[in-house]
C-alpha cells in the first residue's frame, strides 16, 4: 500500500500517527498496559519519521511541506526517545529490601500530625507501602 | 489492609492530592527522604529541578510485617499494574 501512496498522503499519515500516539498516551495514561509501555510512543514516533522520510523522497511539488513534516516528526522522535530512555530512566541502586525479610521500621507523621509506625500494624493487618515521586 | 503512601511532599500538599483524587488511604510525609534513603529508594537528582526524589516503589507486607512482594520502577513512567499488587495481597 505504501508504494502507491503519494508524498502528500504519506505526510498526512505521518502527522496522524504522531498526533494519534501522543493523544493515545495522554488519554490512556491510566491504563496500565499503555502507561507501562512508554517505548510504544517512541516506536510510533519512529514510524511517523520513517513515513516522513518516504514522503520527502517521493515529493515532486511542495517539497518543503514534506521536509517540514520530517523536521517535526524527527524532532519529536529525538525528544521522545531522550525523555523515555535517558530522563525517565531510574538508576538501579542497592536496596536492603528482600522478599521474606522485614523492611526497616520507621515513624512518620500523617496528614493529621499523628505519628505512623510500620510496627503499629505488625500482627494486625497487611500493609501496602507505596513510595512515589511527589506531586508537582 | 492498610495502604500507606510515603510522600516527599509536605502533608498539606499530599492532603490536597488525596482530596482531589478522593483517595481513602493514608499519606505520611518524608520530606527529607530519610525513610526512602534507608530503603535504598532514592533517585539522586531525579526531580524536575535536579533534586533527589524517591524511586517509585510498591511493597506488600504481610501481617507480620514481612515483605512478600515488591516492585521498584526502572523508568519513572512505569508503575506496577494494580492487578499484580492485588494478586500479591490476595496471596497473603
Amino acid at each position: 500500500m505504501l508504494d502507491v501512496m503519494t508524498s502528500g498522503k504519506l505526510a498526512a499519515l505521518s502527522i496522524a500517527i504522531l498526533i494519534g500516539a501522543i493523544a493515545a498516551y495522554v488519554l490512556l495514561i491510566r491504563v496500565p498496559l499503555v502507561r507501562n509501555h512508554p517505548e510504544a510512543y517512541v516506536l510510533a514516533f519512529a514510524l511517523a519519521t520513517a513515513l516522513a522520510v518516504l514522503a520527502v523522497l517521493r515529493s515532486r511539488r511542495r517539497r518543503w511541506a514534506a521536509w517540514l513534516v520530517l523536521a517535526l516528526t524527527g524532532a519529536v522522535l529525538v525528544a521522545g526517545a531522550f525523555f523515555n530512555f535517558v530522563v525517565a530512566r531510574v538508576p538501579d541502586t542497592p536496596t536492603p529490601l528482600r522478599v521474606g525479610e522485614r523492611p526497616p521500621d520507621f515513624t512518620l507523621p500523617d496528614a493529621s500530625g499523628r505519628a505512623v509506625s510500620l510496627a503499629d500494624f505488625r500482627g494486625r493487618k497487611p500493609v501496602v507501602l507505596v513510595f512515589y515521586r511527589g506531586y508537582w | 489492609m492498610e495502604i500507606i503512601a510515603v510522600s516527599p511532599d509536605r502533608n498539606e500538599q499530599s492532603q490536597k492530592l488525596a482530596d482531589g483524587l478522593r483517595l481513602g488511604y493514608r499519606f505520611v510525609a518524608d520530606p527529607d527522604l530519610a525513610v526512602a534513603r534507608r530503603y535504598g529508594l532514592v533517585h539522586a537528582h531525579g526531580g524536575p529541578d535536579g533534586e533527589d526524589v524517591p524511586r517509585p516503589a510498591t511493597l506488600v507486607l504481610d501481617r507480620d510485617g514481612v515483605v512478600r512482594w515488591f516492585s521498584i520502577s526502572r523508568n519513572f513512567q512505569v508503575r506496577p499494574d494494580p492487578k499484580d499488587v492485588l494478586r500479591a495481597v490476595r496471596a497473603l
